[in-house]
């Protein structure tokens, strides 16, 4: 493994809520990262539940977990499954017969303090709720992306937990705007990007639209980002080099028309 | 086309969009201040019955909560009698 970087991002990814989409947005903010080069570990905290290595399609390649790791079963490189179609990129997997209590905050920094000279990004998917597996999941990270959908329950989670972000010190907390229907903003139906914005009052990192795409991909098990064709990867695509520092503008979100699918199915580019 | 107008700005106005935005708006208030409705209602009514204990009211006294970013405050508007 070979970085890029000096320095090693460490990010959470969070929501308060289920179902929003952590898992989906860490599958495909690594892979996208991974694509570029960067030496990318995906970290599964979700124990008992976990999906991450089904939502990269890496789920018959898992060996060793991360309770295995910290019980000495195994070491932490044993434990680490390569991915399929980018070499850069490892996903450290949680344990399926185990529960959130079965690690502790000190064990997880310990672990990612032994990634780090090897990754410029350590992608940290927490498990839904505000208990232990918040708390390990935010113990090593030293970014925040909060995951909401632009609904009552969704938002009112996410405000939660980015106050308890802002109480754990968090200085860098950013509000990623997933499964948005552009079309529903517009006739009055559905939340917007500025409302959200208003009631949550951190940095936007991006939006990311509902897409019909996502759900296909993720039966294959292939993330969404690798489709050049749906709105969705591109938006997550935006999202990769705002991470990287890159001041990319908010895609517009227009109705996907018959005319825009036709060019892109074309082979245009948007 | 005046009626139109009035239709489509009334549509908005109900729109569930705007519903969704008063209802977070309160409930975010109060779960950012970790107070329930009835609490804050107390606090309210508690504020402008000290307030009129000691000095006569004129007026309609105003207690409000108000945010700024993700911070609450209060904001209280007592008019009071002069001499």
């Amino acid at each position: 493994m070979e970085k890029k970087t000096p320095d090693s991002q460490v990010i959470v990814v969070t929501s308060g809520k289920g179902g929003v989409g952590k898992t989906t947005t860490v599958a495909n903010l690594a892979t996208g990262l991974a694509k570029l080069g960067y030496s990318v570990v995906v970290m599964d905290l979700d124990i008992g539940l976990k999906k991450l290595d089904l939502i990269l399609g890496l789920e018959n390649r898992v060996i060793y977990d991360i309770i295995q790791v910290v019980e000495g079963e195994c070491t932490l490189k044993q434990a680490l499954v390569k991915d399929k179609r980018f070499p850069a990129l490892y996903m450290l997997p949680a344990a399926q017969t185990r529960n959130k209590d079965d690690i502790t905050t000190t064990q997880v920094e310990a672990i990612c303090e032994e990634l780090k000279p090897d990754f410029d990004f350590i992608f940290v998917d927490c498990p839904a709720g505000i208990e232990q597996g918040f708390r390990n999941a935010i113990a090593a990270a030293n970014k925040a992306i909060v995951v909401t959908n632009p609904e009552v329950s969704a938002v009112r989670d996410a405000d939660r937990i980015i106050g308890m972000l802002e109480s754990a010190d968090f200085k860098d907390i950013k509000l990623l705007i997933n499964r948005l229907r552009p079309e529903m903003v517009r006739s009055g139906d559905m939340l917007s990007i500025e409302d959200l914005m208003e009631h949550l009052c951190i940095e936007l990192l991006g939006v990311v639209p509902e897409d019909r795409s996502v759900v296909i991909s993720t039966n294959r098990g292939e993330p969404i980002i690798l489709n050049d064709n749906s709105s969705a990867a591109q938006a997550f695509n935006n999202i990769v080099q705002r991470l990287l520092g890159n001041n990319v503008e908010l895609m517009t979100l227009e109705e996907d028309s018959f005319w825009r699918k036709l060019k892109r199915n074309l082979g245009f580019k948007n | 086309m005046f009626e139109f107008l009035k239709k489509v700005f009334a549509r908005e106005e109900n729109s569930s969009r705007n519903k969704a935005n008063d209802r977070l708006r309160l409930v975010l208030t109060h779960d950012r201040i970790g107070a329930s409705s009835q609490l804050m209602e107390t606090l309210q009514e508690e504020i402008i019955a000290l307030i009129a204990s000691h000095v006569e009211i004129e007026g309609t006294p105003e207690v409000h909560f108000i945010t700024e970013g993700r911070r609450t405050a209060l904001d209280i508007s007592i008019p009071l009698k002069g001499r």
